[in-house]
């Protein structure tokens, strides 16, 4: 019997009939529209086709401001506090016709921010949100440190939201 | 004419089979190893010191970046180990969701060796299909807490959130599926001629040589011994789970490869029953906003999927951050047993080694 089994490589073609199968699939649907868009894909194509991320995502810190368009956040340095990394660095100030203070400068050096999300958590005025952006590389060390003014990326730029969530489907 | 010499040769840091940044010093008297050294550091941080230096909130983000493919088991650890040192009550349903995201954490990381130790090997075709499986499962982990695989999944005293919308129905498809992709990897691997061939034998390390290196984990349960921290120090919810211990008696790679396989198949059993039994309630305890320790210590091991994983705090009188804090990593302790396993036998099973370990570097060198 164990002969025979090492004759007929029974175990060499379960291998190849399951490989068989998953080719078979993806060969006779790959020119059919119907069928590929019934197919789970698990690779995505992804500079064409933007990926799905979950509401959750953490990404790039970022400032909210209320429905006046003013600046939410009231300087209390809890974030500064909480943060492993020590990024932020938020210096107070007053504005005119404003009762609470007001940051006069929110830096955040983001080449060393490990997107954490305590910041956030540590909030109790909801004025900063990790958005979704991820495409953080840039060609200059400079480029990281980001302020409250700056052309390329500043605190206030918010991103595209996810789309995708577990709910749908 | 020929001379018959030993020679040495470096395996790594940047061999793509070595996992990371191992380098393994090999002497060589043709195919065969006389000698083996493991050469680790290449990859460290300092992150206890670091650990001292940050409140017991901070800290958690560090062990994320240790054992990078088990983030989660390490926020366990370390979430559990604090609230030991504070005495904190964790709410029952929060234990059972940390129990069920850590046993998919256990997926994850087997998948991930599976996938690897079998492309080492010489087994291309499983990487696909095993990382099919863990994209689902870091797509999860990414509805939960934001990220894929720095996870910082936990908080003291319970979770941030509670599951998101949809989770439980994502959890459960990826239940009904999962089974049938066990027996797949099963077909491709178990019975196939040429793994058995790489594996049946290779890098053997008996009972008592586990037990007297301090190894755990699926290495020493492939030995024989059923040490298992989720049953024998029952930590979250596992207490009230039901399930077995997976072991074999051969201590040999492939042995080491099927209790894995089974452990899977335990994991998924755990996760359903957290899925059917999941309590509802909060999932914070009330803790003070400052944690202020005493002078106190404690020990907390789990089971990550590498091994016993502890997590050792000494507090100190009013102090917001640990006077020490010491990780037992399972992978460190784990490497020391390679110059047993491989001294004597030839170069290529050095490979086969090294992926039945199943080390991690970043946890090793931390
Ligand atoms: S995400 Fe973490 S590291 Fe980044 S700024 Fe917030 S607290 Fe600091
Ligand atoms: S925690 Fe919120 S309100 Fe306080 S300083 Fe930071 S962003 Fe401003």
């Amino acid at each position: 019997m164990s002969m025979l089994r090492t004759l007929i490589p029974f175990d060499i073609a379960g291998g190849m009939a399951l490989t068989g199968k998953y080719f078979g699939k993806v060969f006779f649907s790959a020119n059919r529209k119907k069928i590929r868009t019934q197919l789970k894909h698990f690779t995505q194509e992804y500079p064409e086709v933007k990926v799905n991320l979950a509401p959750r995502y953490r990404g790039r810190l970022t400032l909210l401001k209320d429905e006046q368009g003013e600046i939410k956040c009231v300087c209390c340095l809890a974030c500064e506090k909480i943060c492993p990394t020590e990024v932020i660095t938020i210096e107070k100030g007053k504005k005119e016709g404003r009762k609470m203070p007001f940051p006069v400068r929110y830096d955040f050096e983001m080449e060393r921010c490990i997107f954490c999300e305590f910041c956030v958590e540590s909030c109790g005025f909801d004025s900063i949100i990790l958005n979704h952006q991820f495409e953080l590389a840039t060609y200059n060390r400079e480029d990281f440190s980001i302020g409250m003014e700056g052309a390329g990326q500043n605190m206030f730029i918010p991103s595209p939201v996810g789309r995708h969530s577990v709910a749908e489907d | 004419m020929f001379k018959n010499e030993e020679m040495e040769i470096n395996l790594g840091p940047q061999h793509p089979s070595t996992h990371g940044v191992l380098r393994v010093k090999l002497r060589l008297d043709g195919e065969t190893v006389t000698h083996c050294t493991p050469v680790i550091g290449y990859l460290h941080r300092g992150v206890e010191k670091i650990c001292e230096n940050k409140t017991y909130f901070q800290g958690q983000v560090w062990t994320d970046r240790m054992d990078y493919v088990a983030s989660i088991s390490n926020n366990l650890g370390w979430a559990e180990g604090v609230e030991k040192l504070f005495g904190i009550e964790v709410p029952r349903r929060a234990k059972y969701i940390r129990t069920m995201l850590t046993e998919q954490n256990r997926l994850a990381s087997h998948l991930l060796w599976l996938a690897t130790h079998a492309l080492d090997i010489g087994a291309m075709t499983v990487f696909l299909y095993a990382f099919r499986e863990r994209e689902y499962l870091l797509d999860l982990f990414e509805a939960f807490c934001g990220a894929r695989l720095t996870t910082t999944a936990f908080r003291i005293g319970g979770l941030r959130e509670d599951l998101p919308p949809g989770f439980i129905k994502k959890a459960q498809a990826f239940q009904d599926l999962f089974l049938d992709c066990v027996d797949e990897y099963e077909t491709l691997l178990t019975e196939n001629r040429i793994w058995k061939k790489r594996t049946i034998g290779v890098a053997k390390l008996n009972a008592e040589d586990c037990i007297a290196l301090g190894v755990t984990g699926p290495v020493l349960r492939a030995a024989g011994v059923p040490y298992d921290i989720r049953k024998a120090f029952p930590n979250a919810a596992y207490a009230e789970m039901d399930f077995e211990i997976p072991t074999r008696t051969e201590a040999d790679t492939y042995a080491r490869y099927l209790v894995r396989l089974a452990e899977m198949r335990q994991s998924h059993r755990i996760i359903q029953q957290c899925i059917d039994g999941l309590p509802e309630g909060p999932v914070m305890a009330k803790i003070p906003k400052i944690l202020k320790s005493e002078v106190n210590e404690v020990y907390h091991p789990i089971e990550a999927p590498k091994g016993e994983l502890g997590y050792y705090f000494v507090g100190e009188k009013g102090g917001l951050n640990p006077y020490r804090m010491h990780v037992r990593a399972p992978s460190f302790v784990n490497l020391q047993a390679l110059p047993k396993m491989i001294e004597g036998r030839l170069l290529a099973d050095v490979i086969a080694a090294i992926g039945t370990l199943d080390v991690v570097l970043g946890e090793i060198d931390r």
